[in-house]
């Protein structure tokens, strides 16, 4: 196990590599350069070609493409992420002030997602043809269907504005650290983050079960006298269980990509609101760092997946 | 005589319900299974062997349910009408397991591949027994000593992928065994294995049924497992049984054309490769669209008209019964 858990992070290096220089050249092939966004557009016109080139050539831009790259790959992997063009804050500041918001609202998307979408697609699929079933189906499809930016509108206009449950947004008030204290502000935006996502675990989780409750292995349970919750939980839920989670392993990259969005929408301070205003000041180097961190969260999330399914199933052996 | 007679079906009729039409699946099915015998029930697919088995079992799907007739189960607290039980109640769920174990057709899908072997061994124990964890790991592991398995103390905790086919039917019959059941009802267990496998499953069987006296239903399809295991035997045609005895008379004095048919069907030893094997003609008739009468009758060479009615069960000798017209006429020109 612990062998096999080194040889999938060392096979992480070279992917990280070539994504990152994907990304590198991503940014290097959009129309103009740091100078051109660090002077004002109307300034920009009348300066002297010849300043805009030493300015350049003194910020290391006069310098091949693949020396700029590995520059900028070497101080990255020295914890060096370089700086923010908009405000000239260290990335890694911005980091540490953001990721947690953005771990904390997926990891909960994530729990609430992986929870209700089993529990409801095993209810679905015990009942199925009934009208809890169909009714859950109906849902499902709404779920996956109508974006999540939509459904945190419609929130914010119900219970923050018309009832009054929760706060419209933001993540903590000041001189209220707690996490106790954020909950109120957690629950809304977690929640219809996980929509999409639980929508699409319910339905992989009802036919995943109903497979695995068709099998000959659920007869032979029944064969030995057991209650029926035994049946279905112990030996249906269980068998039913391992794609699901390959699902989930999945579906991660939906869950940052929509935290981008919800994020925006209900103004939490995390890396995906930050990303979209990078994006807007045309903030490369923070643009960059967000895309890495997104890439490496989803190869560990599929680490961590794997490694689980070899929990889960027995048949799976990892690294033999 | 009555004592030892452990299960009892009577005029028993099960019915499948599809698309708003009905297959009378099993359509008065009577017979009994002797404590410390062997009753082979053969048939082609699809007569109703293995729904005979699930109704005993109340293992039916749910499309499905017991329309007629009597299962009486001679348990050691006086008989229990299992057809009157609720299927997943708690009494009929003391018997499915405890009193009357199951084993099926393919041991590769029939154990849960994310559970030790000695998991599904322990379950049935916790569930029929009073033992305590280390008593029922024990048992598990003496279980499978006694089925034949080599290193039972390390295999007990294995995945049953990790066991051959032959291996894993073995762990099946441990698990039905564990709780020492009156009955076993075994659905073609070896249908899916090598034929030097087979042989050593039966062997198991066998010593089994004579060590622990347990009655055993034995499902099958092959003529020469049924001569070579059977005490009774019940030859089953489209949800009936058309003929019934003692192996030895159904085996030798056959009255049915069906089971005569059967029987010339299969290929001897010895005969050589120019020996003649005769096929059934035809083919079983579509369950939803069946015959009047007989039911054997589109495909029996010696169809009178009388056959459009339903021939009665009739009594050859005290033990020996069939359903055809004109039985006596085959049983009187011998073999």
């Amino acid at each position: 196990m612990l062998t096999y858990i080194a040889h999938r992070l060392l096979t992480l290096i070279p992917m990280v590599i070539v994504i990152s220089f994907l990304i590198y050249l991503g940014l290097e092939l959009t129309p103009g350069d740091a100078v051109s966004h660090m002077i004002p557009p109307d300034a920009y016109g009348s300066m002297d070609p010849d300043r805009l080139q030493e300015l350049r050539e003194s910020l290391g831009l006069g310098q091949p493409f693949f020396v700029r790259y590995w520059i900028w790959i070497s101080g990255v992997v020295q914890g060096d992420f370089g700086y923010s063009l908009a405000g000239g804050v260290p990335i890694a500041d911005i980091f540490l002030d953001r990721l947690p918001a953005t771990l904390e609202l997926s990891f909960a998307a994530l729990l609430i997602s992986t929870i209700l979408g089993s529990i409801l697609g095993t209810i679905s699929a015990l009942t199925r043809g009934s009208a809890t079933d169909q009714g859950l189906t109906v849902v499902g499809m709404l779920g996956v269907s109508i974006p999540e930016f939509f459904f945190g509108l419609v929130a914010i206009l119900v219970f923050a504005i018309n009832l009054d449950w929760l706060p419209v947004g933001g993540r903590t008030l000041p001189g209220y650290d707690s996490f106790w204290d954020r909950l109120p502000n957690l629950v809304m935006p977690a929640l219809v983050l996980s929509i999409m996502m639980t929508a699409g675990v319910m339905r992989y989780a009802r036919s995943s079960m109903l497979d695995a409750l068709s099998r000959d292995f659920i007869r032979t349970a029944r064969s030995k006298g057991m209650p029926e919750w035994r049946v279905n939980i112990l030996h249906g839920f269980r068998v039913a269980l391992t794609p699901v989670i390959v699902l989930i392993g999945f579906r991660l990259p939906v869950l940052i990509g929509g935290s981008v969005i919800i994020e925006q929408v209900f103004q939490w301070p995390g890396i995906g609101k930050e990303f979209v205003s990078a994006v807007r000041s045309q903030d490369y180097p923070l643009v960059m760092m967000v895309a890495l961190f997104s890439v490496l969260a989803v190869l560990i999330a599929s680490l961590i997946v794997d490694l689980l399914t070899a929990i889960i199933d027995p048949r799976v052996r990892l690294g033999e | 005589m009555e004592h030892d007679v452990a299960l009892t079906v009577k005029g028993l009729k099960t019915y499948f319900y599809n698309n708003n039409r009905c297959n009378r699946a099993i359509d008065g099915v009577s017979f009994e299974i002797r404590q410390g015998k062997t009753l082979c029930i053969v048939g082609e697919s699809g007569c109703g062997k293995s729904v005979t088995a699930a109704s005993i079992m109340q293992l039916l799907p749910t499309l499905s349910r017991i329309e007629e007739g009597e299962i009486t189960y001679h348990g050691p607290d006086g008989p229990v009408r299992i057809d009157a039980l609720d299927r997943g109640g708690a009494q009929m769920r003391s018997i499915r397991g405890k009193e009357i174990a199951m084993i099926f057709q393919d041991p590769m899908t029939a154990l849960n591949p994310v559970y030790s072997i000695g998991f599904q061994i322990k379950e049935m124990l916790m569930y029929h027994t009073g033992l305590g964890r280390r008593a029922r790991h024990d048992k598990a592991i003496d279980l499978l000593a006694s089925m034949g398995i080599p290193l039972p103390e390390r295999r007990v905790n294995d995945y049953p992928h990790l066991y051959s086919g032959g291996m894993r039917q073995r762990a099946m019959i441990a698990i039905a065994m564990s709780c020492n059941p009156r009955i076993l009802i075994a659905d073609e267990p070896t249908t899916a294995l090598d034929v030097t496998i087979q042989a050593q499953i039966f062997e198991l069987m066998e010593t089994l049924k004579r060590d622990n006296g347990t009655a055993i239903m034995l499902i099958t399809h092959d003529m020469g497992v049924v001569a070579e295991l059977a005490d009774d035997v019940a030859v089953m045609y489209m949800g009936n049984i058309v003929e019934a005895g003692p192996v030895g008379t159904v085996m030798r004095n056959p009255v049915h054309p069906y089971t005569r048919a059967l029987l010339d069907s299969i290929p001897v030893l010895g005969r050589g490769k120019d020996q003649e094997i005769k096929a059934i003609p035809g083919q079983t008739p579509d369950p939803y669209d069946r015959p009047k009468g007989c039911q054997f009758a589109d495909r029996c060479m010696h169809r009178i008209d009388k056959c459009d009615e339903m021939p009665p069960e009739t009594q050859v000798s005290d033990d020996h019964r069939v359903m055809c017209w004109r039985y006596q006429e085959f049983a009187s020109n011998g073999r």
